[in-house]
């Protein structure tokens, strides 16, 4: 598999299937943990290697080792032949090694066109050549077949389409080994098919590509071969027509994939919440009824209308129209404040801006809602403060070394618990769950489904969020369809096909670029 | 965010405790130097004086720390003093009653904290623009009341008060540990002491939790107004009169002691304690540098280098290495 020291010039093109970066016993320690131990793995020029594995299992640990990020405790990385120090991410992009990561890492303020010249601004006596970059960076996007401006602030583009023009820019560096961490997360699927484009694109240049993911679908649609991560060991790297999904999935977590959709159907109880005609910044016109015992999915793209619709059920945006009705009665949920005190609790889309204060402890963050409840007027019982925390802990089997850890110490799994686990003790009855598996592995996905049949169990009711669709297709009780703001058909459980609910989401119009909300 | 584990950082508690004894071993390393150094540093008077030079600041440093824990600043602190030492002073002139000219002072410093959760919350004003904007009309309204003159107060019993002691310790002193102890209860111990850090990580995450955001910001500047009200009440009883011009640069001071005590302008780190010793430190180096007749601007000079060093180093333990 090596390549002897074979004096290469960098701009020389590879020739497909040659190694062009290979790993030997590449080793990281931390401070009492083994996050990755020795790994040896060859990388081929052009080909799409994907990476998978669960949080925690190193792979994040491996891109930051190979965009040097972190320093390696030991083990050697030998690229196009030569031992590379990769000291510094300076030093793994003049190599060629760029990455594109699942949060869109740009500056939101500047222009799309200043984003892709970032730190390589063409100026011409130290003055911008401001038109020169927007036309250029535009016959880059769309050379690239992304139908997105380029003159336009990066922040009015969504999530996903900021995410193509992070990969984008990637392209443009004489990139030679690119990184593309769970990429698809925040992507609709024409997004997605968008980026894959783009992906092949650059293998047939002879780029190779990194792909980590934790959607087995993606991983069979694109790579070529796939290496298994488990607890910081390398388990295997197959080819991909010579494995298959059950394989992968008992590679990763040493459990059968049947497990992972755990449904517990029960009978429903007394109606919980009922929307009728709801209209608002966003949606218009929906009713549904969500019951005890009853997990009411509502599927649909982003920017479709549903966490604008479950907000203003929860009181963060008004209402323009229409009635809430919670047990039978209409009321008036003009805050957050009156949403909890209701009985609901809300565990957002985003655990980074809506869900978690990361810099503050686990404990903090698990008993927030619940501080009235631990406290006898102002003060806290620091006794019951403790212990509801390290219950919650232990419950939810969060990975954490102490409630006083804080809480961005902790693996994006291990953070949605908490985002979860802070309602449990707070006694809501229904639970709003907005896409609470995106960038969760396949064990983490489990436990959290395995608690949304406690909840059940216990007569709440659930709203589930999700823009992946075996999730809601295997779990909700109801199934809504959102298309553009507008609930467009109901389903009961597996009652229809993928195909027929994907067309009613995605319709036959495209989505037009910077189009949010 | 990644999504790796990342080994844990070291129990938070923990963390601020040591900060507390780094600080406190510096400011005795100081206090042992200095009484070394100069034979008057360590007489009763001197201490004395310390205690009194060093509270003001201190309990200004306690408000401004409940704003900088919520991500905001208060510039207006030291406006708010001088413009308190003029209504103070008013008020006992025209015959009211000192216990009430001081509840009246306390009230108005209310009144500006309030406005300032006001124009942050209600008009979306950033924290540095509002109370910068009163920092400068505060002055110029304690002027206009005063026609530019100083107000002498006409009441010894209201002055001999700072100037007295009890147990041998300076009254202003105990006046440090009449707001620091509650302080320290209120942000340690109480359900919005927790807020106001929630807030200051993130108020997004506190408002879907319950929290009601609008509600912790207006109570941090009224807490820092109220400080800064009462700091007005000290300052007037300590030099007798009532001058709108006074506490020039206080604010710079308040914040300096509550981030050389460990308090993260990016908000949701901090302590009571931290400030409180933060205030002291800056007290000390003023005192005997004064004491070592160096040269006053030299004192400046050196409280912008330790700042810068203290910042640092507590930057580079937080980061773990």
């Amino acid at each position: 598999m090596t390549s002897t020291a074979q004096e290469l010039h960098p701009a020389l093109t590879l020739e497909p299937g040659r190694t062009i970066l290979e790993l030997k016993g590449l080793e990281k320690r931390y401070p009492g943990t083994h996050a990755l131990k020795p790994v040896n793995l060859a990388f081929k020029a052009s080909e799409i290697h994907a990476i998978v594995g669960e949080n925690g299992a190193g792979k994040s640990t491996l891109i930051k080792l190979l965009t040097g990020v972190m320093p390696r405790t030991s083990g050697d990385v030998i690229w196009e032949g030569k031992p590379a120090a990769l000291a510094t991410p300076h030093e793994a992009m003049a190599l060629g090694i760029n990455a594109v990561h699942q949060e869109v890492v740009l500056c939101r303020h500047l222009t799309v066109a200043a984003n892709m010249f970032l730190g390589e601004e063409d100026s011409r006596f130290g003055i911008l050549q401001q038109r020169a970059m927007v036309r250029e960076a535009q016959k880059i996007i769309d050379d690239l077949g992304f139908d997105l401006p380029a003159h336009v602030v990066l922040g009015d583009l969504t999530i996903g389409q900021q995410q193509l023009i992070a990969a984008a820019r990637a392209t443009v560096r004489g990139t030679k080994f690119l990184i593309f961490d769970e990429p698809t997360a925040y992507l609709t699927r024409k997004e997605a098919d968008q980026l894959f484009t783009l992906i092949r694109r650059l293998k047939g240049e002879g780029v190779t590509i990194i792909y980590i993911s934790h959607r087995m679908e993606e991983v069979f649609e694109l790579a070529d071969r796939v290496s298994v991560l488990r607890d910081g060991t390398l388990v295997g790297t197959r080819n991909i027509a010579e494995t298959n999904d059950a394989e992968l999935v008992k590679m990763m977590i040493n459990r059968s994939i049947e497990q992972v959709y755990h449904k517990e159907h029960f009978t429903p109880g007394a109606t919980l919440l009922e929307a009728r005609n709801l209209s608002g910044k966003g949606f218009e016109n929906v009713s549904m009824t969500v019951r005890a015992g009853e997990i009411v999915g509502l599927y649909g793209l982003i920017g479709a209308g549903r966490s604008e619709f479950v907000t203003t059920l929860y009181g963060r945006h008004r209402k323009s129209a229409g009635q809430i009705l919670w047990e039978g009665k209409e009321v008036q949920v003009n805050s957050e404040h009156d949403a909890i005190r209701l009985g609901m609790a809300l565990a957002p889309e985003s655990r980074r801006d809506q869900g978690l204060c990361l810099n503050l402890p686990v404990g903090l963050n698990l008993n927030l809602p619940i501080y009235k409840r631990i406290s006898s007027n102002l003060l806290i019982s620091s006794a019951q403060e403790k212990t509801e925390a390290d219950r919650q802990i232990a419950n939810l089997r969060i990975k954490t070394p102490t409630r006083n850890a804080l809480a961005s110490s902790l693996s994006g799994g291990n953070q949605q618990k908490i985002v979860i686990g802070r309602w449990l003790a707070h006694g809501a009855k229904l639970f709003i769950f907005d896409e609470p598996t995106v960038g969760v592995d396949v064990g983490t996905k489990a436990e959290i489904y395995r608690l949304f049949g406690e909840l059940l169990s216990k007569g709440a009711g659930i709203i589930l969020i999700s823009s992946y669709l075996p999730e809601v297709y295997e779990l909700a009780d109801t199934l809504h369809v959102f298309r553009r703001g507008k609930l467009v058909a109901t389903h009961g459980f597996r009652t229809a096909n993928h195909e027929d609910i994907l067309n009613q989401a995605l319709a036959e119009k495209q989505e037009k670029p910077g189009g949010q909300i | 965010m990644s999504t790796e584990a990342i080994p844990a950082e070291r129990p938070k508690r923990n963390y601020n405790a040591l900060f507390g004894l780094t600080l406190l071993a510096l400011l005795v390393l100081l206090w042992i130097i200095l009484s070394v150094a100069t034979p008057s540093f360590a007489s009763a008077n001197n201490i004395s004086n310390l205690l009194r030079q060093g509270s003001m600041i201190a309990i200004l440093a306690v408000g401004q720390t409940f704003v900088i824990i919520t991500g905001g600043i208060d510039l207006s602190v030291g406006a708010v003093v001088g413009f308190a030492t003029v209504i103070v002073a008013m008020l006992i002139n025209a015959g009211v009653p000192v216990f009430l000219a001081i509840l009246v002072t306390l009230l108005v410093g209310v009144a500006i904290g309030m406005f300032h959760g006001f124009g942050i919350v209600r008009m979306g004003l950033p924290p540095f623009i509002i109370t910068l904007a009163t920092l400068t009309s505060l002055r110029g309204i304690g002027l206009l009341m005063t026609n530019g003159n100083s107000i002498s107060i006409n009441n010894d019993a209201f002055q001999l008060f700072s100037r007295s002691s009890f147990l041998g310790v300076p009254n202003l002193f105990w006046m440090v540990i009449l707001v620091g102890i509650p302080a320290y209860i209120f942000l340690h111990h109480s359900r919005w002491g927790r807020y106001l850090f929630s807030v200051g990580s993130n108020a997004e995450a506190s408002r879907l939790s319950g929290v009601n955001v609008q509600r912790t910001i207006y109570m941090a500047y009224t807490l820092s107004g109220l400080c800064a009200a009462f700091v007005g009440v000290l300052l007037a009883s300590r030099i007798g009169i009532g001058n709108p011009t006074q506490a020039e640069g206080w604010e710079l001071q308040a914040i300096a002691s509550s981030v050389i005590g460990g308090t993260s302008l990016f908000g949701a780190v901090g302590s009571v304690h931290g400030p409180l010793l933060g205030a002291f430190i800056l007290a000390t180096i003023n005192n005997g540098a004064n004491l070592l007749n160096v040269n006053a601007f030299w004192q400046r000079i050196i409280t912008g280098v330790l700042i810068i060093v203290i910042v640092y180093f507590d930057g580079l333990r937080r980061r773990g290495k």
